[in-house]
């Protein structure tokens, strides 16, 4: 099956390990990625906050030669995602954007990758494939605001819950933990603006996480998984308490159930040391 | 016809059939209730909801004029008003209502755990069911949907979902004897059944299937141990009747012996012909031992055997003994049941060879146990089933190397994948696509074959026609080689006398449904037939042949009803379902798998199987295992019923279908559904109820813990846009004050605390209530919706963030929260709008107009309770006879017409017989008879003096006890009956009226309630209960002996109501009233009509209130059926109910006598003149109702004001007033509207405490926001300031919200003055001896259930005499109020007398204790000096008898004597021991 992928800016630069583990899993899948030709940026970095119409108008070129093609869009970043869902959502509602030519009445899905994985491959598909079970890791899954939010945008089922990540790791056998914590803000605007706040943010999140019991945080979300990774030291320092929890892209845990020999190579971009646990229970 | 059995339709229905209609009440549901019998509390007053409900329930059950219609929805209304048609559709209940007497055994013995939806999910309930234990109609009812997948998909039709549930709750036995039903060889047949009923099991979609087969062996197995160790009894055997004609089955495979298992098992004398030494067929010699132990397999038939069946082995049917000898010999049917015996070959090169061996004959001598010699490398031929039990064998028999080569690509292989994957892992290796070509030997002996490819298997019409690639070839070494390519049947059993027809193939022709022959008589079925298939496609033949055999000895027709039309499977059953992998069987290690013919696959263990059972779904709901069949003795069960149709003429209609509650997943921010200590509202009714889940305990669901900290969230699903639900629902936050308040009173470490937007305690009574919890109860209330609660993983317990006034953000634990949900309309209520015709507003509530608020937008159909907008009880109370009223009043002229009343035979006369009392001793089904020794009490009974008759039924109850029971009567000439049962509130009405039909006086039956006081209470200690059951009826039988007669006489009653108040409530009753075809006599102290309502000029939806009122004025006054006296007061008043007589002082001071049955009170209220803010001492500071005057007459002080502050609570909610007046909040937002439409520019400010916008009302506080209309929160502590200077007006207000004091400088300032009673209220109350509250609104009968009636019997109540209200609720109340006073004007008489007080007056000392104690006020002094109790006036309560010093009164039927016989006999037996 075929199917238009737009990887985004980050996926290729900060996120590399994240796209790569994307192509694989969905290579084992059975699932051909093909990148949308001449894509363009999705305006979620600078242009969302500058200038509406550029925002909007990026998006939508990328929508255009999506539509062109026909097929449904994987969008692995969370950003990205929610950009060209607002531009479709302003296409559906007959709003006119520069930047499409025709009435805009397509049929084209835009999927964020982990819900593509589960709602389209399905627990079947991935159940067959696993080769290392994940039996001993505890992971939480934290979906961050973008997937989700605004459940009227982002069309998401579910968007206190949502459990596409949680549902794809109980199918690696990992022991999935609950917790309440999936949908709160990392802070990752804020880094930069106010980084005491963003800190703090984190930090509830990793306390939290290791309240329920996990020792990891699995992610989708190319912003999530730098605001988690980076700065854990500097967040142990600010309030004192201990972690050292790798934060994974479900992908790339995906990978590693899958037997893909590239694993190592990814999880090396952490900064967060992801290895060791892996190591520890004979994983990797 | 009433729509809906809850609160609201059982009042409409009872008020309707009290006032002389013919009733039927509709209901969804299995019984009637509706919401309020879930609840555990009610407030204000914090009676208990199940003790209030269910005398109402017996009243509407026991009511001779109301036809409740259980199971049941309106499927259309055809007609017009006055003359509707209604088609009802009844869905089976498969319970007979009329015979079932709701004793419960079929509940104990049903199998099937189901989902509580009474309890709201928190515990599960059985298939068989009662929704509450005092349910009425009090029958049974079946939970039963489409038949579940399982039992579809057998072949043979075996039910699986039944046989698990029972092995479920360990009855082995009875899930052994559901088996073989339709398979007669449970053990064998549970170990190699193919089972297609798990592909098809709704678990799968799940996590696994169910393991449906090892569940069936499980189950014979330790069946068959248990029958060894004698703990269970063997198989009953059928009675075989010699005189039936013979039959002769030939083969004894499965087929053959389902066959004649059935056969035998309806009496039959059967004869099983077999070729071989041993029966069973392939299951004897085609299926290898590891997978049937022969023994388990032996054990079957011979179960099957000894019922009778004659087994001849080694009989060949041949050309020596042919059918036609069997024919001669007298059997008057065959069954062929033949098998496919025989291997098929391959016409190839070396086939001949020695080493080359056929499928079925290698596994025969296998099975056979001869020494079987082979060579390290065999090659199996085959893809089949058949194939993998050769290559498996030939493992165990030592071959190093087993290859199985088959045509077929591996998807396409015929054998199961299971086996394929078991051979695999005995080192089967498994070789696709190659045919064979030849067998080549080397020195005589098998060397190798050759194989080509095999390109493909079938051809384009899906044939089997092999084509291959001679191209490419392979030669597979080996020593033997067997061939497993498929079978044929053995044809010597046809004889050329007996001509069965086959086909080319050689198999048995026979008709596909049937399976007749075509020679007369004979039948066949199985593989012989079909063709190899499984063991359960041959017992399915099995079954149909035996079918055709009996329709054909009995001559009926063999076709008829048996071409089965597809079911659609049941899905899978709604809620959540946890994840549960399937447990395997053990399986013994794979080495001794490859030693030995030992069976692999071991049996579960019981707690194997009971984990394995309890993963069933139970799809179909119930399971149809038929226990409960078994077990009724009173044979009311009826799995056979079928939806009904009925067709009803009726002349209106009132809907009160109720509602649902919110679904709390909407508001996923909260968790419901996701975190298990987050309950609903209704769940925590449930928890907080004694008969609910935890028994009353405050345990929270994820570990069953006390909880301590408890948080409330209110408004969820209410006043909120997000969800579509911007009405306020009205009911929850007093349901969560008193639902913090029962907690406390349960468990006083609780600590309730209760998140709000706005207290709304507008109703009546409400304020106190809610301050009581604040103060008395330490309820803490948080002015702060929380935005999202979070849980913790390690104790489950939540985190509630929420914003409070003095501390911003907080975040704090609490063990448990409660979701206060909204009401909603039942989802049902769309679809029945959309049948009858009716509009909807937007949230899908009833749409109706404030003067009409019970009138749908179809002539005739009315609406009541909480389709209407979200109300609490005594509001749904009293729109449920506001609504009867309308629905009586279009047909009030044909009043009576369908009432059935009684009649009896004449009265024996007793009083100078001796005693010769009847005792009937009730067996209860198995209910008492279980503990309580009944045939004991019985013997005992009849030692007892004065009994002359005594007997024990199985149901007293019963219809045909009851003819017994008068027959003992006129033979027994009996003149006291006992009856020994359940309790005398649901029953003793039955048995009186069934010995007032044997001719006796009603009053001379007692009851001995040995159920609920002996075999339910003591069930454990049944030596105890047997003997109290033997002291109540010797208790019974000395006060039966001591009864009298007694008579009630008629009293007439005077047709007029006398209605107190001209304003609003009393005109629309007087219209009311003469509407209904009555007189009115209305009386008004004003020298005009109107009352109130003269000051009042709008409201939300009414522009023109006065014109309005113009219209009813003029209409009353010249209605001929109404007087009216203006500038009149009441004087006196006196009498009793039906027979009163007023005197009023008319307008010129004259005095007038009125003589009428009831009275209306609708005396009114006043506007409270305030003595705070300056009231009276500006201009511009002026109450609501003087703005609305001053808008109206667009007066300058209000056109020209550009700023207005109104101030809430004048008067109201203060200490010595505390109570709410309920109509302020929404008459200011409703004024400020107006002044805002009047002029956008102009500020206006509300000061308020709590906007108490309740209902739809809320609609127009957010209007009135969306205009700029601002609101000022302030505390009670913290008023605002009203001052004055040089006509400058300022007001000086904290603001709670924002903590800051804020100055504001209105032009006018609007004071929302309190309602106030009447200011003689206290001397009018005293004139008519009418209680007060504290209050000094006049109280009614009851708070939640009588909201309408006062304790004087015959005065109703209606509008702000009852307490403050709206113009719309005055409307309901008084037409309540007409509906509660026609059920005793219409009534033809009133039977007085009875069971009343007597006034001995020769003992009788005037003390005037009686007179003092009277709740009811009847006692008085006569002129001569003594106590007088009028007969129609006395309620029977004893009070009076049990104060009188002298013992001067008596209450009749309970005579001192009467009292003390029961007592001496309790004593005398104590003595004695």
């Amino acid at each position: 099956m075929k199917v238009s992928y737009y990887p985004g800016c980050s996926l290729d630069g900060s996120a590399r390990e994240y796209g790569e583990s994307i192509k694989t899993v969905t290579g084992v899948l059975g699932i051909e990625l093909e990148e949308l030709p001449d894509w363009t940026c999705c305006g979620a970095s600078s242009a969302h906050v500058t200038n509406d119409g550029l925002a909007s108008a990026l998006a939508v070129r990328n929508l255009v030669i999506a539509n062109k093609i026909g097929r449904d869009v994987l969008v692995p970043c969370a950003a990205c995602y929610l950009r060209l869902k607002s531009a479709e959502k302003e296409l559906k509602s007959g709003k006119q954007i520069e930047e499409n030519p025709g009435k805009y009445s397509s049929n084209i899905h835009i999927k964020h990758s982990a819900d593509f994985i589960w709602e389209v491959c399905g627990e079947k598909a991935i159940r067959e494939k696993v080769q290392k079970p994940l039996e001993k890791l505890n992971p939480v899954c934290y979906y961050g605001c973008l997937t989700t939010r605004p459940p009227q945008i982002t069309d998401a089922k579910d968007p206190e819950d949502p459990k596409a990540m949680d549902n794809i790791l109980k199918s690696l056998e990992a022991n999935v933990k609950s917790w309440s914590y999936k949908t709160d803000c990392c802070g990752g605007s804020l880094m930069l603006t106010h980084p005491e706040l963003a800190k703090k943010l984190v930090g509830h999140l990793f306390d939290m996480a290791l309240e329920a019991g996990a020792n990891c945080i699995v992610v989708g979300c190319p912003m999530c998984q730098s605001n988690l990774d980076t700065r854990q030291k500097e967040i142990m320092q600010a309030n004192g308490n201990r972690y050292n929890v790798p934060i994974y892209y479900f992908t790339e845990l995906m990978g590693l159930a899958f037997g893909s020999m590239s694993v190592d190579k990814w999880l090396k971009k952490h900064l967060t040391d992801a290895k060791t646990l892996l190591k520890q229970q004979g994983l990797l | 016809m009433v729509v809906g059995g809850g609160i609201t339709g059982m009042q409409s229905a009872l008020d309707l059939a009290n006032s002389g209609f013919k009733v039927y009440l509709v209901e969804k549901t299995s019984s009637i209730g509706g919401r309020m019998s879930q609840l555990d509390k009610t407030f204000p007053t914090n009676d208990c909801s199940m003790c209030m409900i269910s005398p109402k329930l017996i009243e509407v059950a026991k009511h001779r004029n109301i036809e409740i219609i259980t199971n049941a929805e309106v499927e259309a209304l055809e007609g017009e008003k006055g003359n509707f048609t209604v088609s009802v559709l009844k869905n089976p209940r498969y319970i007979d209502i009329q015979k079932c007497s709701g004793c419960g055994d079929c509940v104990q013995a049903c199998p099937v755990e189901l989902s509580n939806e009474f309890e709201m999910g928190l515990n599960t309930r059985k298939a068989a069911y009662k929704r509450y234990p005092q349910a009425i109609p009090g029958a049974v009812a079946i939970s039963k949907g489409a038949r579940p997948p399982c039992k579809l998909t057998c072949p043979a039709g075996c039910n699986g979902q039944g046989y698990i549930a029972l092995s479920s709750k360990g009855k082995y036995l009875e899930a052994l004897n559901h088996i073989k039903q339709w398979i007669p060889l449970p053990a064998a047949v549970g170990r190699i059944c193919h089972h297609p009923c798990e592909q098809e099991c709704n678990r799968g979609d799940i996590d696994e299937p169910l393991g449906i087969a090892p569940l069936k062996r499980f189950i014979a197995d330790i069946v068959r141990e248990k029958r060894k160790d004698g703990s269970l009894p063997p198989e009953e055997k059928p009675v075989i009747d010699p005189t039936k004609p013979k039959i002769a089955v030939i083969g004894s495979g499965p087929s053959g012996l389902t066959c004649a298992y059935d056969l035998v098992k309806h009496g039959f004398p059967v004869t099983i012909y077999e070729a071989a030494s041993k029966p069973g067929g392939q299951l004897q010699w085609a299926i290898p031992k590891y997978r049937l132990p022969k023994d388990v397999l032996a054990a079957d038939i011979q179960d099957i055997i000894n019922l009778g069946i004659e087994l001849k082995l080694n009989t060949p049917i041949n050309d020596k003994l042919s059918l036609k000898d069997l024919k001669d010999q007298g059997y008057k049917a065959i069954y062929l049941a033949i098998g496919a015996q025989k291997s098929r070959s391959l016409p190839i090169k070396g086939i001949e060879l020695p080493g080359v061996s056929l499928a079925l004959d290698f596994l025969r001598d296998v099975n056979l146990g001869k020494e079987i010699k082979l060579g390290k490398r065999v090659v199996v031929i085959g893809g089949g089933n058949v194939a993998m039990d050769v290559a498996r064998s030939a493992r165990r028999l030592g071959a190093s190397k087993v290859l199985a080569v088959c045509l077929e690509s591996r998807p396409e292989m015929p054998a199961h994948s299971w086996e394929i994957e078991e051979a695999e892992e005995e080192g089967v290796s498994i070789h696709n696509s190659w045919g064979p070509t030849e067998i080549i030997a080397k020195a005589g002996q098998v060397s190798c074959v050759v194989f080509q490819k095999c390109t493909s298997v079938f051809d384009k019409d899906k044939k089997f026609n092999p084509s291959y690639d001679p191209s490419i070839t392979t030669s597979i070494d080996c020593d033997n080689v067997i061939i497993a390519i498929g079978q044929a049947t053995d044809q010597s059993v046809l004889s050329k006398a007996v001509r069965v027809k086959t086909t080319g193939g050689g198999w048995l022709i026979a008709d596909p449904v049937t399976l007749a022959t075509d020679e007369e008589g004979i039948f066949a079925g199985g593989d012989g037939v079909s063709g190899p298939k499984s063991a359960v496609e041959a017992i399915a033949h099995g079954h149909e042949a035996a079918v055709s055999i009996e329709r054909y000895l009995l001559g009926l027709d063999l076709r008829e009803g048996r071409v089965k039309s597809r079911e659609e499977p049941a899905p899978i059953p709604e809620g959540e379902h946890a994840r549960k992998h399937r447990i395997r069987n053990n399986r013994i290690l794979l080495e001794k798998r490859l030693t030995s013919f030992d069976e692999m696959d071991l049996t579960y263990s019981e707690e194997e199987a009971k984990a394995e059972a309890e993963r069933c779904l139970n799809c179909g709901l119930c399971s149809e295992c038929l226990q409960c069949v078994a077990v009724c003795q009173a044979k009311a069960v009826d799995h056979l019923q079928k939806a009904g149709h009925l067709t009803l003429a009726v002349g209106s209609v009132v809907l009160a279908p109720g509602f649902d509650p919110f679904d709390a997943t909407i508001k996923g921010e909260y968790g419901y559904g996701r975190m298990p200590n987050v309950i609903t509202s209704l769940e925590f009714e449930r928890i907080l109820s004694a008969s609910g889940p935890f028994q009353g305990q405050i345990r929270r669901p994820s570990d069953g813990k006390h909880a301590v900290k408890i948080a409330w969230i209110q408004c969820v699903g209410s006043r909120d846009v997000s969800c579509g639900r911007d009405y306020c629902s009205s009911v929850c936050c007093m349901y969560a004050t008193k639902q913090a308040i029962i907690a406390r009173e349960h468990e006083s470490t609780i600590q309730p605390t209760i998140f709000y937007n706005d207290i709304r305690a507008q109703g009546k009574g409400f304020e106190r209530y809610y301050e009581s919890a604040r103060t008395r109860f330490n309820v803490r209330y948080i002015n702060s919706i929380p935005s999202m609660v979070k849980e913790l993983q390690k104790n489950h317990n939540l985190l509630v963030e929420y914003t409070s006034e003095t501390d911003g953000r907080v975040q704090e634990e609490f063990d448990a929260v409660v979701l206060s949900i909204g009401m909603v309309p039942s989802a049902s209520t769309k679809v029945l709008a959309e049948r009858i015709g009716i509009n909807l507003d937007r949230f899908g509530f009833c749409a109706t107009h404030e003067t009409d608020p019970n009138v749908t937008s179809r002539p005739g159909v009315y609406v009541a309770g909480a389709f209407v907008s979200p109300m609490d009880i005594p509001e749904s109370v009293m729109s449920a006879s506001s609504a009867a009223c309308l629905a009586s009043q279009e047909i009030h002229e044909v009043r009576g017409s369908m009432v059935t009343e009684k009649t009896y035979p004449p009265e024996k006369e007793i009083t100078e017989e001796e005693p010769r009392v009847g005792v009937f001793i009730c067996r209860c089904g198995s209910n008492i008879a279980r503990v309580v020794d009944v045939p004991a009490v019985l013997t005992y009974a009849k030692t007892l003096p004065h009994v002359v008759h005594a007997e024990e039924n199985l149901y007293t109850c019963s219809t045909d006890t009851q003819d017994k029971i008068i027959k003992a009567i006129k033979e027994g000439d009996l003149n006291r009956i006992v009856v020994a049962s359940c309790s005398p509130r649901t029953h003793e009405p039955l048995f009186q009226d069934t010995i007032q039909e044997g001719g006796l006086n009603k009053y001379l039956f007692e009851m001995a309630n040995i159920r609920d006081q002996c075999s339910w209470v003591h069930a454990t200690h049944m030596p105890q209960s047997t003997s109290k059951a033997k002291d109540l009826v010797r208790m019974a039988v000395a006060r039966a002996i001591t009864l009298l007669p007694l008579h009630q006489s008629r009293a007439e009653i005077t047709r007029r109501a006398l209605i107190i108040g001209g304003g609003l409530a009393g005109i629309t009753a007087a219209q009311a009233i003469a509407a209904q075809g009555f007189e009115a006599v209305l009386v008004e102290k004003e020298k005009l009509l109107g009352g109130n309502l003269r000051r009042l000029h709008y409201t939300e939806h009414i522009a023109d209130l006065q014109g309005l009122l113009a219209t009813l004025i003029a209409q009353v006054e010249s209605n001929s059926l109404i007087k009216v006296y203006k500038g009149a007061e009441v004087k006196s008043l006196s009498g009793y109910l039906g027979n009163y007589v007023t005197e009023i002082v008319a307008g010129g001071g004259s005095t007038e006598r009125i003589e009428h049955g009831v009275v209306i009170i609708a005396t009114g209220g006043v506007e409270y003149k305030p003595t705070e803010y300056l009231y009276g001492k500006s201009p511009g500071i002026i109450t609501q109702l003087e703005l609305e005057k001053k808008i109206v007459d667009r007066d300058a002080l209000v056109t020209d004001a550009k700023s207005v502050v109104m101030i809430q609570c004048v008067g109201s909610r203060e200490p010595e007033h505390q109570y709410c007046s309920r109509v302020c909040c929404s008459q200011a937002i409703n004024n400020a509207i107006k002044l805002k439409e009047l002029n956008p520019g102009r500020e206006i400010t509300v000061l308020y405490r709590d906007i108490r916008s309740y209902g739809m009302h809320e609609l127009q506080y957010r209007k009135a926001r969306e205009m700029g209309v601002t609101f000022i929160h302030f505390d009670v502590e913290k008023k605002p300031e009203v001052t004055q200077e040089v006509g400058k007006l300022t007001v000086k207000v904290m603001d709670k919200t924002l903590g800051k004091e804020l100055l504001l400088n209105p032009d006018i300032i609007i004071l929302s003055a309190a309602i106030r009673p009447q200011l003689d209220a206290e001397e009018f109350a005293s004139k008519l001896k009418l209680p007060l509250t504290q209050d000094k609104f006049v109280m009614e009968a009851h708070m939640k259930l009588r909201p309408l009636d006062l304790v004087n019997e015959g005065m109703y109540l209606c509008g702000l005499a009852h307490s403050p209200k709206t113009v719309s609720e005055s409307i309901v109340q008084a037409k309540g109020a007409v509906s509660r006073a026609l059920t005793v004007l219409s009534q033809p008489y009133l039977m007085v007398g009875g069971i009343v007080s007597v006034v001995d007056s020769e003992k009788c000392a005037a003390c005037l204790t009686c007179v003092r104690s009277c709740p009811f006020d009847v006692p008085h002094i006569n002129e001569e000096g003594v106590a007088y109790i009028e007969v129609a006036a006395c309620q029977g309560c004893g009070i009076c008898a049990s104060v009188c010093p002298r013992k001067a009164i008596t209450l009749q039927h309970y005579s001192d004597e009467q009292v003390m016989a029961k007592t001496a006999v309790l004593v005398e037996s104590a003595v004695e021991k």
